[in-house]
């Protein structure tokens, strides 16, 4: 699909409607634009830390924020009152879908409208090519997964829906008919990472993804499985070729070396979901005399959203075909991945859409979020590393992954991949093959979550490198030092880290750590009753996803007051907090209003896309371009943990031309200093200081002085930019003011005092290389964590007594946040480790069986001590 | 239907009509539009939705609202997360949740704050030691569930408002 920005706004694409995206505003405090705000002059300067969150005031006073929040009666035109939909989930996904009975609603809990699949047909609505499967399932046919709508129930009155969600639960209404078993589907993805490094170290590779591309088998057994093994034919390819080195690799494994010690061990998690804790909603109204869809919701993809929502109604019968769509976005109570992509805000649409003139809410309880939301995904691992005795540097690494992706398409093909190039963690390995395999089941969808995959092989690696510890005999810390992957160092796709490696550092506070030194005293000094235990982990998380973009927009009126635009969505990870401190360090005050989700700020860039901006090729590329308004991507999801790095760079640099090309021609003439002074040239020397623009030896200028000076001068006041990152920036350079003005970002347009937005045509252009899309990871954070535990031999009982964690977290924008982050993560890994499973199967030890779905436990955080790495 | 007449935030409300199952929480989001009672769970697990009940002997408590009928509230003397300001001005507890970056989604804020507002109450009442503080106030918070921030935060704005005006809350 081709789109961009400004066919966004007034794009009128093959589908005619137009579409529209905003930002929503509050329904009790005028609009969320202008209460969103940071302290602004009245509060503490960047220079002294940190400062509130842009949100703070409005989340503890219960304004509504969120789209659970709002209904009809809050919005601005539209009918006051509300209607409300049920979806109707299948239960059973091995029977055929026969219909509903809706005989257990009594007259008063009875639908005003009940849509099927067959209505969708007549309409003419299309599935988006992000997903793959009937949003209702037809009757006669067995339905995908378990949890997969078979109906779309609508209701005039908020009883009528309530009594019968309830009842409906306590007696299913659906149909069963004849058994079919669960359907057979296609695998979502199959790829194979095989990597052999050179002889010798620094040598180049002999066999790597980056080099040869990534490969998948093309052959399937009876069962629907790949056949991994290179086969006897001429057929396979550039398959034939990594899986022959992968099968060297096995082998070598299995060799029985008597020097090697070699660990095989299969492992399994769970399905698991976010429990975000604000349930999926959505709120629509049709207007059919305007022929006008507004809907409100909340996502971490506002352009994913909307792209879907034209889809889905862009080749409807005319009666069911808006002409246009506006989106309204709203913050979100939490996301953790499971609102990127979600295919609920279509169900939204079609509730408003089959029920026109009526604004129609659709809201998930807990049983049904449970029922129906995106899941982390199941699964199961076999991995097999070799170890040489002697000096424990790990020689081969080995593992085929098997994910559940459930019924619906989603992200599993991107967490395959992610999750098996991040299967060597922190480590050196000079030989590494990893099959992965997303399969289609019954299950709930599953998709993108907190750790993106990244947890379950972590978790499974750590403790292979604790059991090889033992076995070989050195300390842990030990062995995983002489395993550490170093800088400069490539991972398991070819590629080095392109940020700093900091695991050695961690390692060394870890083992400096007491609760790592005293562990042999505590585990003595444990009551007869009691088994006292200190473990260590270590991680590398990537963050991006390999094509990454952003858009900020920045201006400075003339009483200094900072405005920022971004096109992210604040899920509660303070990426407008972030933002702020960004453009702070180059306009010298926290803005003064923050605007997030606002995909609408930035016409004036004109930008255009084409392509897979994962799968083009370089002479694609390099042909789309040569037009100065095309970008590989328009505006990224908020997630992959991109809020930082990616998330606030367009608005860093447009704060940066701001600096060069608006306040400081404003200073040199408030200093008068003309440009035959070398001082005239400093500008990168200046800095700001509560407040005052400061260039040795010259008077400090007051921040709001110069911005009306700026103005004054008729200066640039004001700059969006948009960033695109394939691993690198995109890198461009803009005529400004006589100069050639260079910087990370690949469009930009300016205004001048209080006139319009002009947009610039780049003289320059260098798009990351094309090949970059066959790195795994290249933007890595690590962290490493101790715990002590106790355990209670009689009932079995853990409890964690302390704990010692570090995150390499790189430049620290909001110090508060980040150490919320932390303190939530570790949070997270004691609940999976207490409600979830993650076992080797060996036979004698198996897994725990646990609620599959059960709510995380409550914390009890007593003495948990994370640090923050700088 | 039977109707019910309370108090919320010093606001008498009612009699209005009710179905005998609608819970406390859809009747406060749904029939009053107040939505600063958040629906978490909806089964009184994550306590989002945790309202103050003021009772007649002077003393506070928490109550979960979505798996309660409205008509248990009957008489009762409610206050929610819109009622904690006073004229635009913050509680020493909210500018605490506020400058501890307590929160990230805020989703399980008002829980946290009217189960801390409600502890605050009570120690001012029943003060106790220094060194029971930090017991203490795990104990109150346990139960509230926050998905993003790890609790840590929230439990050291507590402590921090107590500490800043320990002769209130402390022996």
């Amino acid at each position: 699909m081709h789109l961009s920005r400004r066919e966004f706004v007034t794009w009128v694409g093959a589908s005619g409607i137009m579409l529209a995206m905003t930002r929503l505003p509050s329904a009790q405090a005028g609009r969320f634009d202008e209460t969103q705000t940071l302290p602004g002059t009245a509060g503490p300067r960047p220079a002294h830390g940190s400062t509130r969150r842009i949100d703070a005031v409005a989340k503890v006073t219960g304004a509504k924020l969120y789209a659970s929040d709002f209904r009809a009666a809050d919005m601005d035109g539209w009918p006051p009152t509300t209607a409300h939909a049920l979806l109707i989930r299948a239960t059973d996904a091995a029977h055929v879908f026969a219909g509903l009975d809706l005989s257990a609603l009594d007259a008063g809990a009875q639908p005003t409208k009940i849509v099927t699949a067959e209505d969708l047909a007549r309409a003419g609505t299309r599935v988006p090519p992000f997903y793959a499967g009937d949003f209702l399932c037809p009757v006669g046919k067995t339905p995908l997964y378990l949890g997969q709508p078979v109906a779309l129930l609508l209701f005039e009155t908020f009883d009528a829906y309530d009594r019968a969600r309830v009842l409906l639960r306590q007696t299913s209404p659906i149909k069963l008919g004849a058994e079919t078993g669960p359907l057979a589907q296609p695998n979502y993805a199959a790829l194979r990472f095989t990597r052999v490094a050179g002889d010798a170290p620094g040598a180049p590779d002999v066999y790597s993804p980056l080099m040869e591309g990534w490969i998948s088998p093309g052959f399937l057994e009876a069962g629907g499985r790949p056949v991994w093994r290179p086969l006897p034919t001429p057929e396979g390819g550039q398959y034939k070729k990594g899986a022959t080195y992968g099968e060297e690799i096995r082998a070598f494994i299995t060799a029985k070396d008597p020097g090697t010690l070699v660990l095989d061990r299969s492992f399994r998690t769970q399905s698991v979901d976010p429990m975000f804790l604000e349930p999926e909603c959505g709120l629509a109204w049709y207007d059919p005399k305007a022929k006008a869809l507004q809907l409100v919701i909340g996502v971490q993809s506002p352009l994913g959203a909307s792209e879907a929502l034209g889809h889905l109604l862009g080749e409807a019968a005319p009666a069911l075909r808006p002409e246009r769509i506006e989106t309204h976005f709203a913050h979100l109570g939490g996301g953790f991945g499971g609102r990127d992509h979600t295919p609920f805000p279509l169900y939204v649409a079609l509730a408003a859409m089959f029920l026109p003139g009526r604004p129609i809410r659709l809201a998930h309880d807990r049983f049904q979020q449970f029922q129906g939301g995106i899941k982390r995904h199941a699964f199961e691992m076999r991995s097999q590393v070799a170890f040489d005795r002697a000096t424990g540097r790990m020689r081969a690494f080995a593992a085929d992954h098997i994910l559940d992706g459930g019924g619906l398409a989603n992200y599993s093909a991107s967490v395959a991949a992610v999750s098996a190039t991040s299967a060597i963690g922190i480590y050196d390995i000079p030989k590494v093959d990893v099959t992965t395999l997303a399969e289609h089941s019954r299950g709930v969808t599953a998709g993108s979550m907190r750790g993106y995959g990244v947890l379950q092989t972590t978790a499974a690696l750590e403790t292979l490198v604790d059991e090889a510890a033992e076995a070989i005999g050195l300390d842990p810390i030990t062995l995983r030092r002489r395993n550490l992957l170093k800088a400069g160092g490539l991972t398991m796709t070819g590629n080095p880290w392109t940020v700093s490696v900091r695991t050695p550092e961690i390692l060394d506070k870890l083992e400096d750590h007491a609760l790592w030194r005293d562990r042999a005293q505590a585990q003595k000094a444990a009551s007869a009753g009691t088994l006292v235990g200190t473990g260590l982990a270590v991680c590398a998380k990537d963050y991006g996803t390999g094509a990454d973009c952003a858009l900020g927009r920045v201006e400075v009126d003339p009483t200094g007051r900072i405005r920022i635009f971004r096109d992210a969505v604040e899920m509660g990870n303070g990426i407008g907090t972030a933002v702020a401190n960004r453009v702070a360090q180059f306009l010298g005050r926290m803005a003064d209003e923050v605007s997030v989700a606002r995909i609408d700020a930035f016409e004036a860039l004109g930008l255009v896309t084409s392509g897979d901006p994962y799968a083009i090729t370089q002479e694609e590329q390099d042909t789309a371009s040569r037009n100065p308004r095309w970008v590989p991507a328009v505006s990224s999801p908020t997630s992959a943990s991109i809020g930082a790095h990616v998330g606030t760079q367009a608005a860093a640099e447009a704060a940066r031309i701001i600096l060069r090309f608006g306040m400081w021609p404003a200073a040199l003439a408030l200093w008068g200093i003309d440009q035959n002074d070398p001082r005239h040239f400093l500008w990168d020397e200046a800095f700001w200081q509560d407040g005052m623009l400061i260039l040795s030896g010259l008077p400090p200028l007051a921040q709001e002085e110069v911005a009306a000076k700026a103005h004054a001068m008729g200066a640039l006041t004001g700059a969006m930019a948009h960033a695109f990152s394939r691993w690198a920036w995109a890198q461009a350079a803009f005529p400004l003011d006589g100069l050639e003005w260079a910087a990370d970002i690949d469009a930009l347009a300016v205004r001048r005092g209080e006139r319009p937005f002009k947009v610039l045509d780049r003289s320059f252009i260098a798009f990351p290389p094309a090949t970059y899309n066959r790195i795994g990871t290249s933007f890595t954070s690590s962290c490493g964590t101790l715990v002590r535990v106790e355990v209670d031999k009689a009932s079995g009982a853990v409890r964690v007594t302390r704990a010692y964690s570090v995150l390499e977290c790189g430049q620290v924008l909001s110090p508060h946040v980040v150490l919320g982050q932390t303190q939530g993560g570790f949070a997270h890994g004691c609940r999976l480790r207490a409600s979830g499973e993650l076992a080797a199967i060996r036979g004698r030890s198996g897994q725990r069986a646990l609620e599959p779905r059960r709510l995380c436990g409550r914390a009890r955080l007593r003495s948990a001590d994370p640090r923050l790495g700088g | 239907m039977p109707a019910i007449s309370l108090s919320i935030n010093g606001r008498a409300y009612g009699p209005i009509e009710v179905r005998e199952d609608l819970t406390m929480n859809d009747f406060l989001r749904e029939v009053l539009g107040m939505t600063g009672t958040k629906f978490g769970c909806g089964a009184a697990q994550c306590l989002s939705c945790a309202v103050i009940v003021d009772h007649a002997d002077g003393t506070s408590s928490t109550m979960p609202t979505c798996i309660v009928a409205a008509t248990e509230f009957d008489k009762l003397k409610v206050r929610t997360v819109e009622g904690h300001a006073k004229n635009g001005e913050l509680t020493p507890l909210q500018k605490s949740f506020v400058a501890h970056f307590a929160f990230q989604c805020g989703y399980c804020t008002p829980g946290f704050l009217n189960e801390a507002q409600v502890l605050l109450e009570r120690l001012e009442k029943t003060p106790i030691a220094r060194a029971e503080l930090e017991a203490t106030i795990v104990e109150a918070l346990d139960g509230h569930l926050c998905r993003c921030s790890g609790y840590v935060k929230y439990h050291q704005a507590v402590r921090d408002v107590v500490l800043a005006d320990a002769h209130r809350f402390l022996t």
